[in-house]
This record gives structure tokens, C-alpha cells and sequence, in this order.
């Protein structure tokens, strides 16, 4: 019997119209339908602007779908993402889809474990414990522990990256986004993440990712979506906006 | 960003077909908007577009013109635009909270920081002398002031301070939400950095719900869960602030994102 799937896409649209750059209009999705299951996972292939993130964001509602559905299963519940109501995608967000975008937004003030933890605390853990998962996980991430109350503004590249890592691993989620997570670290890091997405995949997480080496590709047995060879590719000239 | 109602609860507040004039002169118009418990809501615009008459009229600071605004108040639901008038006042002292851009109207400068507190507690009906100092100490410490200042004047403190110190004497008595009009401009990036952190932590542990009127798109990002963009006193667009912010659809909402480096 094939599993349910967890995620699933149905005729999804999405375009960008530029109103002071002459009206551009530029289709990155049209009619686009693919289901996602648990346990898997699916790498999104494709040229720069193919609309890999663009994809990923709309799948977190970062970005409004303007047409089609995009359902998720939230507990007990079927839920479409792009007519969801705020609160709805708030519970989303909390306990169903976890996005690792490709940089840190870096909270002035707040140190790097607590920018860990937050997932955590969001579902009530208790903060000790919370602390604890988060020194572990940032030990395993090989942050030096003397760098953990530091606010990560100052932190570099790669630092913030596993930042941003130990934050979207910390709390189990069924979906996990993740957008180039690996873009900036080097080998040994990126080897720990590659455990991480394996780990969760055993899990049965869903995870649907961009990664920027092919190598990173082979390490996994799900199967890739070239976004290049969509249909909407050949929308893909900027057309003048209708009216 | 953590405390948020998973059911789509009953709104806190309301704010139905809102509209304000000024003889001919149009503050805001046909506004219509809720905010659930815990739930942060930014309002963002160009000056002049009616931010703060819109926040003026939910604070029962300015008559509206038109339409409701309706409270989940410890009474029930109420049209604060038409309910008994002491009735409205006495639900607006206890219930909600009030933040100025400027620190000078918000507080007595002529009494001092506990006083500024401790004035609030005793309008609630607090009188015991020691626990409302017991009671303005603690607060000065939730809002990062030296509680060693609290017998010094406002007027000595840094515009900051002045802040958190106006911060701090509207949440004494635990607002259901709090209304601020640009609490963080006019302050050093830095001062406002810290603001922004006292604001964060004070709305996640309190279940406090917010209505922040701000031109700055960064801290439109950092503090709210929606946004509401307004141009020429209408709402011309709304979403979830990253929606608004990332993926803007209307004209002027593109305009003023991208009239910013990347907030
Ligand atoms: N917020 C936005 N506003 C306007 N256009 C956008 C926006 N986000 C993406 N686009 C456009 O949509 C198309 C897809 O972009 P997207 O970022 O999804 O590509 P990508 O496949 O992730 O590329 P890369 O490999 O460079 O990261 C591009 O033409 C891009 O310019
Ligand atoms: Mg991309």
C-alpha cells in the first residue's frame, strides 16, 4: 500500500507584476501539481530563477498563491495552505512546516541559543530542557560554546548558517523546507547536516530541499523535480501586464 | 510569536467600517479590521495616511465618524464608539495601554519614574504604599531601567528610558492590548534595538495583543504577525508581515518596500 501523501499541490499558479517597472508581469508557476509523503525526500533542481524558493515559500505562505490549493495535513486535519486564515498558518508554522531559509534573519539582542531554542519555546518546552537540546545541538554543529550568548550579528557566514540549521532541526516538524543548507559550510559541517535531514527522514519527516551541490543529491534516495522542465518555462518571458 | 490561539477564537477587538473626517478632510476611511488575543498588528503607510487618527479612534482619543469598534472587554462585547461614555473610559484605563512617539506626552515629566508607575496602580485603586513601590520596582526592571533611578524625574532620562519607562506604566495594570503610535522612531538604532527586545519578550510572556503604527518596515518585521498597508487614509493592502514585506502586490505596497534597503 503507498503511503498518503502529506503535502499536495494541486494546479498551483504564481506570478510577480512589477507596477513601476512597466507593468512586467513574470509567470513562475502555472497549472503545477506534485504530492509529497512522509519520510521522503524531494530535491528541487533547475536553473537560477527556475522558482525553486519561490516554490518553498509559497508552501510556507511566505509568498500567496493566487490560484490552485496547496494542502497539508495539520494533525488531524487537512488544511489549504494558500486560503488558510492567519491563525491557521501561525498553528502551521508552529507545528507542521519548519523552513530553513538560505540566511539567518539575525533579532538584534537575542543570543544565538536562544534564537535555537525558540521553536521550542513556542510549544511550551520547559526552558531548561530547551537549553539543553539547543547546547547540544550547536555542540553537534561545532559552534564553540563561548559563542552561544552571543548575538549572532557578528557571526559569519557559515556561522549563521548553522545557526539558522540548529533552529530549523531543534523541534521535529512533519514537513521540513530547506532552501541551499549547506551553501556556505564546509565539509565537516556539512556532513553533520546531511546526518540531520537522514535523521529526520528516519523520522518520517517530508523534506523538500534546494541544495547546491549535486553531490549533496546522491546522499539521499528521494527524487528531484526539475523546475526547468515545467510548462512554465515557456511562460517564463516578461509579458506586459493585462489589464 | 509563540503564545498565539491555534482555534480561530473570538477577536479581542474589532474595528468595523471605521472612519474619521475632519470637516472635508479625510483621516482614514471604511477601516475594518480584528485582532485575535496575543496577536501583534502593524499599520504602515506614508505620514499623513492615517495611521494614527485610525489608533486615535480605538483609543477613544478621537471621536469617529463613523462605524464600530467592538471590545472583548471583562464585560463582555462593546462598542466603544457607542456605549455610556464613563462606561468606555473606565474599560480604555483598565484594558488597553497607550504609547507615544513622544515620551513627553505619555508621562508626567514633573513626577518621578516610580510615580509615573505608581499613578497608574493607584487610578486602578491600589493604595498600599509599600506594594505599589514594590510593585513600580519590578516593573522598572521588566523594562531594563535601574530600579536605583526610580525616585529620579523622566526628564533625566534617555529618550530610551523615557520609552520603557512609558512602556512600563501602561502595563501595570495588565491591558488586554496595547495601541502604540511610533514608539521607536526619533531613538538611535541602537536605543531602538533594545526597545524592540523589551517589546518581544514583554508580548510573548504577557498574552498581550499590540496595534503598532510604524513607518519602519524592519521593526514592522521583527514585531508583528500582520501588517496593514495604508494609503490616503484606506487599507490598500493586508497579509502576514512576511507576505507584505517579501511579496508585496499592490503598487504602493511595492513601492514602499522597496524605497528601503531590505528590511
Ligand atoms: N518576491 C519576489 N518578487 C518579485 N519577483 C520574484 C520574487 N521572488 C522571486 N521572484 C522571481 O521569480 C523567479 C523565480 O525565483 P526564485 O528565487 O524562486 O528562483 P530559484 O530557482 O530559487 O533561483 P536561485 O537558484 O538563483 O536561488 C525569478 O524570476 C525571480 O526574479
Ligand atoms: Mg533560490
Amino acid at each position: 500500500m503507498t503511503p498518503h501523501w502529506i503535502l499536495s499541490l494541486d494546479g498551483i499558479g504564481k506570478d510577480f507584476v512589477f507596477h513601476h517597472q512597466q507593468g512586467t508581469r513574470i509567470v513562475v508557476f502555472e497549472q503545477f501539481s506534485h504530492q509529497f509523503y512522509p519520510g521522503s525526500a524531494t530535491i528541487l533542481t533547475g536553473p537560477s530563477g527556475a522558482g525553486k524558493s519561490t516554490l518553498l515559500r509559497m508552501i510556507y505562505a511566505t509568498y500567496r498563491t493566487e490560484s490552485g490549493s496547496i494542502r497539508v495535513r495539520h494533525r488531524d486535519d487537512l488544511v489549504d495552505i494558500a486560503a488558510a486564515r492567519p491563525a491557521m498558518i501561525y498553528a502551521l508554522r508552529k507545528h507542521t512546516i519548519g523552513y530553513v531559509s538560505q540566511f539567518l534573519r539575525v533579532v538584534p539582542r537575542v543570543s544565538a541559543l536562544d534564537t535555537v531554542i525558540e521553536p521550542l519555546l513556542a510549544r511550551n518546552m520547559d526552558p531548561e530542557q530547551a537549553r539543553k537540546k539547543g547546547k547540544a545541538l550547536l555542540e553537534r554543529l561545532n559552534i564553540p560554546s563561548n559563542m552561544w550568548h552571543l548575538s549572532a550579528t557578528t557571526f559569519s557566514g557559515g556561522e549563521q548558517q548553522r545557526i539558522n540549521l540548529a533552529r530549523g532541526f531543534i523541534a521535529p516538524f512533519p514537513i521540513l523546507l530547506l532552501d541551499e543548507p549547506t551553501a556556505s559550510l564546509d565539509l565537516k559541517n556539512r556532513r553533520t547536516v546531511i546526518d540531520l535531514i537522514k535523521e529526520a527522514l528516519a523520522d518520517n519527516t517530508c523534506v523538500i530541499g534546494v541544495f547546491h551541490d549535486p553531490a549533496d543529491h546522491r546522499e539521499f534516495a528521494g527524487h528531484t523535480i526539475d523546475l526547468a522542465d515545467m510548462i512554465h518555462q515557456e511562460m517564463k518571458q516578461p509579458c506586459p501586464e493585462k489589464d | 510569536m509563540s503564545v498565539l490561539q491555534e482555534n480561530d477564537s473570538l477577536p479581542l477587538l474589532e474595528v468595523r467600517h471605521l472612519s474619521k473626517f475632519f470637516g472635508k478632510q479625510l483621516g482614514c476611511h471604511d477601516i475594518s479590521f480584528a485582532v485575535s488575543p496575543a496577536e501583534v498588528i502593524g499599520v504602515v503607510g506614508e505620514s499623513g495616511s492615517g495611521k494614527s487618527t485610525l489608533l486615535d479612534c480605538i483609543a477613544g482619543r478621537l471621536k469617529s465618524s463613523n462605524g464600530a469598534v467592538l471590545f472583548n472587554s471583562s464585560v463582555g462585547m462593546l462598542d466603544l464608539c457607542r456605549c455610556d461614555e464613563a462606561l468606555v473610559r473606565k474599560i480604555i484605563r483598565t484594558q488597553t495601554g497607550y504609547v507615544t512617539q513622544n515620551a513627553s506626552q505619555g508621562l508626567k515629566m514633573h513626577i518621578s519614574a516610580g510615580g509615573n508607575i505608581g499613578e497608574k496602580l493607584m487610578a486602578n485603586g491600589m493604595r498600599n504604599y509599600r506594594q505599589i513601590r514594590k510593585e513600580a520596582l519590578a516593573w522598572l526592571a521588566k523594562v531594563e531601567i535601574d530600579p536605583g533611578r526610580i525616585d529620579d524625574l523622566p526628564s533625566t532620562f534617555s529618550g530610551g528610558m523615557q520609552q520603557r519607562l512609558q512602556i512600563a506604566a501602561n502595563l501595570v495594570n495588565a491591558p488586554k492590548i496595547m495601541l502604540m503610535d511610533e514608539p521607536t522612531s526619533g531613538l538611535d538604532v541602537s536605543v531602538q534595538a533594545r526597545l524592540i527586545d523589551v517589546l518581544r519578550k514583554l508580548v510573548s510572556g504577557l498574552n498581550l495583543s499590540m496595534i503598532l503604527v510604524t513607518h519602519d518596515l524592519a521593526v514592522a518585521r521583527l514585531l508583528c504577525h500582520r501588517l496593514y498597508v495604508m494609503k490616503q487614509g484606506k487599507i490598500v493592502e493586508s497579509g502576514l508581515s512576511d507576505q507584505i514585506l517579501d511579496d508585496p502586490r499592490q503598487p504602493y505596497t511595492q513601492l514602499l518596500v522597496s524605497s528601503v534597503l531590505k528590511p
